[in-house]
C-alpha cells in the first residue's frame, strides 16, 4: 500500500484527494496546511487518517512514501527539497518551481536520493492527448514535427472576477516572477516542450496588459502572450496566451512533413490533417465528409468512456497519478521526463526574462520604428544569460 | 491595511440627529451612539443597507471593512446621508490578514459580520472566506474588551429541513454532515456557525447568529435556486407550490442591526423572512410578467426528488464523473414543501418588515428591466 499526503489543502488539493481514494493500493495517511482549518476541513471531507499545520512533522509522523505539493508556486522548491530530503517521491503541482535554476536542484537531488519527482502538467495525459500521442509515436507526423502551435486561453470573467483577482495587491500571483502567466502557462508551454530535444530553445516573447485589465488600472499583469519558439532551425513553434480571444481555447497543433494534429483539450477532440491532397474538386468535396466522420468518432470515443466513468472533468491528473505511482512501485520511467520539465522551466524563464526587460512591447509595438540599439543589446544580453544559465 | 474614508470632519447631509439620536440611545439596545461599530462585507448587497440602517438609528462612529478591490460606491451612497456628526470609516483589507482582522476590531462594540465566500463550486474557496475569516475577526476579536455584541450572518442554508413538522424555525436541526450535500456554501456557513458557538463557548464571546432566507431587492439579478434552474436553455421550475423565503434586502438589514443592538437576546438564533410570501409559482408569473417571458417546465416534487436521488448515486457509482450537485439532502433543504416563521424576529427584537413583499417584489423586478430573461 502506497502512503500519500498532501501539503496545501486549497482549491486544487481536493482534486488531488479525490482522484487519489479513486485509486487501488494507495491511502492518503496525512494531509497538512499551515492554517489549521484548511488542512482540518480536507482531512474531514475526504475522512484521511491526520491532519497537520508542520510539514517536517507529517514528513516524520504520517511518514509517506508519496507528497503531493498543491501550496502556491512560491513554496514548492522548499517543501519538494524537504520532501526529498526525508525520502519522499513528490508530485508538486504546476509551475513546478520559480525559476528552472530551482526546477534543475530538486530533478539533482531527486537523482542523489534516488526518488522520483513529476509535476502537474495533467492535460498532457488527458484521453485525447493520449490519443495524439500514441498517433505521434506510430510515425503518423512522417518525421521530427516542423511546428507547433500552442493555444492557451484564460478567461478572466467580467471586470468584477479580474478585480476580485487581481485587485490585491498581495497577491501571491504578483510576487511570482511572472505573475500572472507563471502560475498559468506552464500547461501550454509543456505541450511544446514534450516534443523538442535541445535544451534551451530560442525564444521570443511579446506580453502586454490588455484593455480589460487597464479599464481596472491594472498595470502590471501581463495577460496577453505571444511566443516564437525556435530549436536549430529545425521546429519552431508559437504559442498564444491570452485571457481577451474569444473563444477561450486551449488546443494544440503539431505539424509534421507528412500529416498534421489538432487536439482540441475544451472538447476532447482529435482531428488527423492528411497532408496530401486529393485531385481538383474532390479536394473541396471529401474533405468535409473525412472530417465529419472524424468528429463522429471522437464523439463516440468520448460517450464511451463516459458509460464506463472514465471521462472525468480532469481524468488527465488520475492518468498522471497512476503512472506516477506505478514508476515508483515498479521503478519505471517517470511518466514526464526529467528534461521536459527543466526544458519547460528555462523557456518559461527566459520568456519571463523578456517581458521584464520591456524590449519585446517597444520592438513590437511600434514595428516602423525599431528598437533603440541600447534596448536590442540589453535584451541580447538578458537572453543570452539565460541561455547560459540554462546550460550551465 | 488602508484607511479610505474618514468622514468626521467633512460637510454632512441629511436628517438632523435629534431623532435619531433618540433611536441610538434608546434602553432597550446595549451601546450608545458614539459606539465604534465594525460592519464586515460593507460593500456586499446587504452590507450597505446595515450601514444605512445604523445611520439612520443615529449610530455615528461606524467602520466598514472592505477587500482592497471592492467598489465602495454602494456605501458611499449609503454613507452620503448621514446624519450630522456621523463617522464613517472605511477599512480596506483582507480577512484572511490577521493584522487587518486586529485593526478593524480595535475598540468595536459591536461586529455584524457580512463578509462570506460564495465560492459556489469550491470547497476550500468557501471555507476559506467563510470559515477562516470568521476564525480571525473572533480572535481579533477577543482582544477587543468594548466587545458587546458578535452577529454573524449565517443562512437559511444550514437547515436541513429534515424536521417531521412542515414548519422550519429557529431550533429545526442544522446539517449534520454538510460535507454529503454537495454545495460548498452550506458546508462554509455551517462550519462557520460552529467556530462562532465554539468560541462563544470557550471564550465567552458573546453573540447572536441571524439566519437571513433569500434576499432580494433592486441590484440584485436572477431567480434563486428554491424557484428552478436553468438547464439547456430551458428554466426548469422547481419550486411549484412552495412557499418561497423572501426577504427583502431593507428588511433584512433591519433586522441584522436589531439582533446587534437589542438587549437580551445573547446566543440566540433569528431566521429572517419577510410576511405575505408568495408560492414559487406566483413568483415565477410576477417575474415573467414584469422582467421578461422564458420557457419554463414545471418538475413535480416527486420527480425532482427522483432525479435527485439516481444524481446522487450515479455521482458515487461514478466516482463523481457527474458531482454530487443534485442530492436528496439538497432536495430537502431547498425544494421541499415548508413554512416559515418570523415570529420570534417579532417577538425578540420588535421587528417588522417595513417593506410589505408586494411592493419589494415589484420594485425587484422593476430594476431588473423589462425583456430580461432569467439567466
Amino acid at each position: 500500500m502506497l502512503k500519500v499526503a498532501i501539503v496545501g489543502c486549497g482549491k486544487i488539493a481536493d482534486a488531488h484527494a479525490s482522484h487519489i481514494q479513486r485509486m487501488d493500493g494507495c491511502e492518503i495517511v496525512g494531509v497538512c496546511d499551515r492554517e489549521s482549518l484548511m488542512a482540518k476541513q480536507l482531512y474531514e471531507r475526504f475522512r484521511v487518517k491526520r491532519y497537520f499545520t508542520d510539514p517536517t512533522e507529517l514528513l516524520s509522523q504520517a511518514r509517506p512514501h508519496v507528497v503531493h505539493i498543491t501550496t502556491p508556486p512560491e513554496s514548492h522548491f522548499d517543501i519538494a527539497r524537504l520532501c526529498l530530503e526525508h525520502g519522499c517521491h513528490v508530485y508538486v503541482e504546476k509551475p513546478f518551481t520559480l525559476c528552472a535554476e530551482q526546477a534543475q536542484r530538486l530533478v539533482d537531488l531527486a537523482y542523489e536520493k534516488e526518488l522520483k519527482l513529476t509535476v502537474g502538467h495533467n492535460d498532457q495525459f488527458s484521453h485525447v492527448a493520449r490519443r495524439m500521442r500514441a498517433l505521434v509515436e506510430t510515425g503518423y507526423l512522417g518525421g521530427p514535427p516542423v511546428h507547433m502551435e500552442s493555444y492557451y486561453g484564460y478567461d478572466l470573467g467580467d471586470p468584477r472576477y479580474a478585480r476580485s483577482l487581481l485587485g490585491d495587491r498581495g497577491h501571491w500571483v504578483r510576487r511570482l516572477p511572472g505573475k500572472l502567466l507563471h502560475n498559468l502557462i506552464s500547461h501550454g508551454i509543456a505541450r511544446i516542450a514534450e516534443f523538442l530535444t535541445s535544451d534551451a530553445p530560442h525564444v521570443i516573447a511579446y506580453g502586454f496588459v490588455s484593455p480589460l485589465l487597464k479599464g481596472i488600472n491594472e498595470s502590471e499583469i501581463v495577460d496577453e502572450l505571444r511566443v516564437i519558439i525556435c530549436e536549430e532551425e529545425r521546429t519552431t513553434a508559437y504559442f498564444t496566451f491570452s485571457s481577451q480571444m474569444r473563444p477561450s481555447i486551449h488546443e494544440f497543433r503539431i505539424y509534421g512533413p507528412k500529416n498534421g494534429l489538432v487536439l482540441d483539450q475544451d472538447h476532447d477532440i482529435l482531428i488527423q490533417l492528411r497532408g496530401e491532397k486529393l485531385k481538383s474538386y474532390a479536394d473541396k468535396f471529401v474533405p468535409p465528409v473525412l472530417f465529419a466522420k472524424q468528429h463522429l468518432e471522437n464523439l463516440i470515443k468520448n460517450a464511451r468512456l463516459f458509460l464506463a466513468s472514465d471521462f472525468h472533468m480532469d481524468s488527465g491528473m488520475k492518468y498522471l497519478i497512476e503512472s506516477f505511482y506505478r514508476s515508483i512501485s515498479e521503478n519505471a520511467a517517470v511518466p514526464i521526463p526529467y528534461g521536459e520539465i527543466l526544458r519547460t522551466a528555462r523557456i518559461m524563464d527566459t520568456i519571463f526574462g523578456q517581458l521584464r526587460v520591456g524590449w519585446s512591447q517597444a520592438h513590437w509595438a511600434f514595428p516602423t520604428h525599431p528598437a533603440p540599439p541600447e534596448i536590442n543589446e540589453r535584451c541580447a544580453a538578458v537572453h543570452s544569460r539565460t541561455i547560459l544559465a540554462s546550460d550551465s | 491595511m488602508n484607511t479610505q474614508a474618514s468622514n468626521a470632519a467633512s460637510p454632512e447631509r441629511g436628517s438632523p440627529p435629534s431623532d435619531v439620536a433618540r433611536l441610538a440611545t434608546c434602553d432597550s439596545f446595549i451601546i450608545g451612539s458614539d459606539d465604534r461599530i465594525l460592519v464586515t462585507g460593507a460593500t456586499g448587497f446587504v452590507g450597505p443597507r446595515v450601514v444605512g440602517c445604523l445611520l439612520d438609528r443615529g449610530f455615528r462612529n461606524l467602520v466598514c471593512f472592505a477587500r482592497p478591490s471592492s467598489d465602495l460606491a454602494r456605501i458611499e451612497a449609503s454613507s452620503n446621508c448621514r446624519p450630522l456628526g456621523a463617522r464613517v470609516e472605511v477599512l480596506k483589507g483582507n480577512l484572511l490578514s490577521r493584522e487587518d482582522c486586529e485593526a478593524a476590531c480595535k475598540d468595536v462594540a459591536v461586529i455584524f459580520h457580512l463578509a462570506a465566500g460564495t465560492g459556489e463550486k469550491s470547497f476550500p474557496d468557501a471555507f476559506m472566506n467563510s470559515a477562516v475569516t470568521t476564525r480571525n475577526l473572533l480572535d481579533a476579536s477577543l482582544h477587543c474588551a468594548r466587545l458587546r455584541r458578535f452577529v454573524l450572518v449565517s443562512s437559511f442554508a444550514v437547515y436541513s429541513n429534515r424536521q417531521k413538522s412542515r414548519l422550519l424555525e429557529e431550533s429545526c436541526p442544522i446539517e449534520e454532515h454538510p460535507e454529503l450535500r454537495g454545495e460548498a456554501y452550506c458546508f462554509a456557513k455551517v462550519r462557520q456557525e460552529q467556530i462562532l458557538t465554539e468560541y462563544g463557548r470557550s471564550f465567552g464571546v458573546p453573540y447572536v447568529v441571524v439566519r437571513p432566507g433569500s434576499v432580494y431587492g433592486p441590484g440584485k439579478d436572477g431567480i434563486i435556486g428554491r424557484v428552478g434552474i436553468g438547464a439547456f436553455g430551458i428554466f426548469v421550475h422547481l419550486g411549484g407550490s412552495n412557499t418561497i423565503p423572501l426577504t427583502y434586502v431593507d428588511n433584512c438589514a433591519e433586522a441584522i442591526v436589531l439582533a446587534g443592538l437589542v438587549k437580551g437576546v445573547e446566543s440566540e438564533v433569528f431566521n429572517v423572512v419577510d410576511d405575505d410570501l408568495p408560492s414559487s409559482r406566483e413568483f415565477l408569473r410576477l417575474y415573467k410578467e414584469n422582467v421578461g417571458h422564458f420557457k419554463a417546465v414545471y418538475l413535480p416534487h416527486a420527480a425532482s426528488h427522483a432525479l435527485c436521488y439516481l444524481w446522487e448515486k450515479y455521482s458515487q457509482w461514478s466516482n463523481g464523473q457527474l458531482p454530487p450537485i443534485f442530492t436528496r439532502r439538497r432536495w430537502y433543504a431547498y425544494w421541499r414543501k415548508t413554512r416559515y416563521s418570523n415570529q420570534k424576529l417579532k417577538a425578540r427584537l420588535g421587528w417588522t418588515p417595513k417593506m410589505p413583499t408586494a411592493e419589494g417584489l415589484r420594485q425587484s423586478f422593476q430594476d431588473r428591466g423589462r425583456g430580461r430573461t432569467y439567466a
